[in-house]
């Protein structure tokens, strides 16, 4: 599989939390090659890869298919968009800020922004209640394409930066999922230690809501939540963040499973995959705070994926850090020779 | 009209930057009129008319658009940048840009909001906390891509907005760019001069050295204007709206307009029936301020297409509002020649 054509196409799917269905799709055709049981309940992209053989402990392998957006909450008379958020979203940046409307068709729009002779100095960032949204239509023939609840997503397209970063709207997580659908093709046809489940997740920023129906239909013993956390840049504080191109930041938390943190870095070690740890002192904000106490339990750990200006239109990331990842799953899943 | 209006928006040229513009509108006006290419980079036009004036006419619009500029690359591989010209700080994070010749894709990035507390949150960045990121891993990386001096420019699709609407970074002035080439293609009854100008956007530079040079007695700016008819704003805070035809104003921040021409604006429309509006507060500024006090004066008015979110990678106009500038600027050459 060529890994950035994946993502590319992958980040350019719509699928705000709770509107995945575009973006499910694309992630669906993608995973049959895989898994050819695979399919959507309730949401989620489920799939099972390789033989089931009796005995073997099950291991599900998580990344999340939604991504931040909006949501249409009224039209006002005057034809602008007012909008409400889905998931958490960094209101400084909106001003001017191109948008796709998911209306019966997709419509282009621009989110308004506060010239400095109405805007007190331009010291202010608008709430969302004063975020609208300019289409060139007007009420009655937005009234047409456009029903309230309908979702919103940033209007951008992925970019080639220098060597192997690239830049996108929703790397979070569809950068993930690349990850996993690289780690299957590693794998092929070689035997699993794991019966191992795939699931595209839905709703994981709105609270991991896909995952905690999804764990308790799968119920594994280990869960892998494939994510992104931070890269350093600046702005952010160094010691709370991975670098890029360093390799899959392996979790270490009191919530997650000591066991399989340390088997991931020995599988790291043993491999020569390049890998960072993220050390957290509690929930981790991923699906793997579901996955531990779905049912009775299970053991999970994060491996994520550094990514900077998270949450906004212009995420970067380092193909590197996706294929090491890729890697490192590959190698922990397969059944020692 | 629009072709024109799109191909001139997407061609990159910031204030000092201009030379792809303008070899862009030469080559569109090459075979119809005497040129001059002058120090700063003003093209200054001469379209023979039927007839020769007592009194000396200038159409003019300014070729430069607002952006960025390298100013150094940090040890992390990361630019520090200048505005160039007016951006706030709120249409410049989380945007897409290319930078140099060579158009090298970066992102104008932030900490996570994850990252930032409640204060930080509401409060609106600032400019000179922003870098840019063009995926280098350190400054020697950075610099087999990119010097200190490269131009920066958002990285901004060209859109229709519903029937009659678009969206665009350079409408502000590439609009007044695609009226002049489309008025210099139809033969004036009177001689008249035609000038692109540089540098308006760092406080309207070209057009004083242009308006010293050819020395008219009446001047007409070609502009983009700033509409705020916005959600949220009502009565003289939207300062003038889309759809409501030209924006012909009596006074802004750097000019007060000549009355004469002012009613004669407003008598035309009245007449031909083309809408026309001015603005409802005195904002913004174009480069009558600088061609009206050349010299010993002249006479000056500005015709501005209404604006929305002018100063970012995402202006919006309608189109009707272009095409009724444009025939009142026709209509308005004519009648200055007989005053």
């Amino acid at each position: 599989m060529n890994l950035k054509n994946t993502v590319f196409a992958l980040s350019e799917a719509a699928g705000a939390a709770g509107y995945e269905a575009a973006a499910a799709e694309l992630a669906l055709d993608m995973l049959k090659k895989y898994c050819p049981d695979a399919e959507i309940r309730s949401g989620n992209v489920v799939g099972h890869f390789g033989q089931f053989r009796d005995g073997l402990p099950s291991l599900v392998l998580d990344a999340h298919i939604d991504q931040i957006g909006m949501v249409v909450t009224y039209i006002t008379d005057e034809g602008f968009i007012k909008v409400g958020n889905l998931g958490g979203i960094d209101r400084r940046l909106l001003p001017a800020q191109p948008v796709i409307i998911h209306g019966k068709k997709e419509i282009n729009g621009v989110i308004c922004s506060v010239p400095p002779h109405l805007s007190n100095d331009g010291c202010e960032v608008l709430s969302f209640d004063d975020t609208a949204i300019d289409t060139g239509l007007t009420k009655a023939e937005l009234e047409e394409i456009v029903s309230l609840g309908d979702s919103i997503t940033f209007d951008v397209k992925c970019r080639e930066l220098i060597g192997e970063r690239i830049t996108g709207g929703a790397l979070d997580d569809r950068c993930g999922i690349a990850s996993i659908l690289y780690a299957l093709e590693l794998l092929g046809n070689s035997p699993a230690a794991y019966n191992v489940t795939v699931i595209f997740s839905t709703q994981e920023e709105l609270g991991e809501r896909g995952a905690k129906i999804g764990a308790f239909e799968i119920n594994p013993d280990i869960a892998l939540a494939v994510d992104v956390s931070f890269a350093y840049a600046i702005g952010e504080d160094e010691k709370k963040c991975g670098y890029l191109g360093k390799g899959p930041m392996i979790g270490i938390s009191p919530s997650l499973s000591r066991e399989i943190s340390d088997k991931l870095i020995n599988t790291a070690k043993s491999s020569g995959i390049a890998y960072q740890t993220e050390v957290m002192n509690g929930l981790t904000s991923t699906n793997a705070d579901r996955y531990s106490v779905n049912r009775a339990g299970a053991k999970a750990c994060t491996v994520s994926i550094p990514l900077r200006n998270m949450h906004t239109p212009v995420e970067v990331i380092d193909l590197a850090d996706v294929r090491l990842t890729g890697e490192l799953l590959a190698a922990f899943i397969k059944e020692a020779e | 009209m629009k072709e024109l209006l799109r191909e001139l928006c997407l061609i990159d040229g910031i204030s000092g930057d201009e030379s792809a513009v303008r070899e862009y509108i030469i080559d569109k006006i090459r075979d119809i009129c005497e040129y001059s290419i002058d120090p700063l980079g003003n093209l200054i036009c001469f379209r023979k008319g039927r007839k020769t004036p007592d009194k000396k006419l200038m159409i003019c619009a300014h070729m430069d658009e607002v952006g960025f500029i390298v100013t150094s690359i940090r040890s992390d591989g990361t630019l520090c940048f200048g505005t160039v010209g007016g951006v706030d700080a709120s249409v410049i994070i989380g945007r897409q840009v290319c930078v140099g010749k060579n158009h090298i894709s970066g992102v104008i990035g932030s900490t996570a909001v994850h990252n930032l507390s409640k204060d930080e949150r509401e409060k609106a960045p600032k400019t000179d906390r922003l870098y840019i990121d063009i995926g280098a891993e350190n400054k020697d990386n950075a610099e087999k891509y990119v010097s200190p001096g490269d131009c920066v420019y958002f990285d901004s699709e060209f859109t229709d907005l519903g029937e009659c609407r678009v969206k665009s970074k350079a409408i502000d002035d590439r609009a007044g760019c695609a009226m002049m080439i489309q008025l210099m293609h139809e033969e004036p009854e009177y001689d008249t001069y035609f000038v692109f100008n540089v540098q308006e956007e760092i406080g309207l530079r070209g057009s004083a050295v242009s308006a010293y040079s050819v020395a008219p007695d009446f001047a007409v700016v070609l502009e983009a204007t700033t509409a705020a008819d916005i959600d949220g704003a009502s009565g003289a805070k939207k300062v003038c709206e889309l759809g409501s035809g030209p924006v012909v104003s009596f006074m802004d921040r750097s000019t007060v307009y000549d009355k004469e021409l002012y009613r004669l604006a407003f008598d035309i429309a009245a007449e031909k029936n083309i809408p026309c509006q001015t603005k409802t507060m005195i904002a913004g500024g174009n480069d009558s301020g600088a061609i009206h006090i050349s010299g010993k004066g002249v006479r000056t008015i500005a015709v501005s297409v209404p604006c929305r979110y002018l100063h970012s990678a995402s202006c919006v106009i309608e189109m009707t509002d272009l095409e009724n500038s444009y025939k009142l600027v026709k209509e308005l050459i004519r009648r200055i020649n007989s005053l």
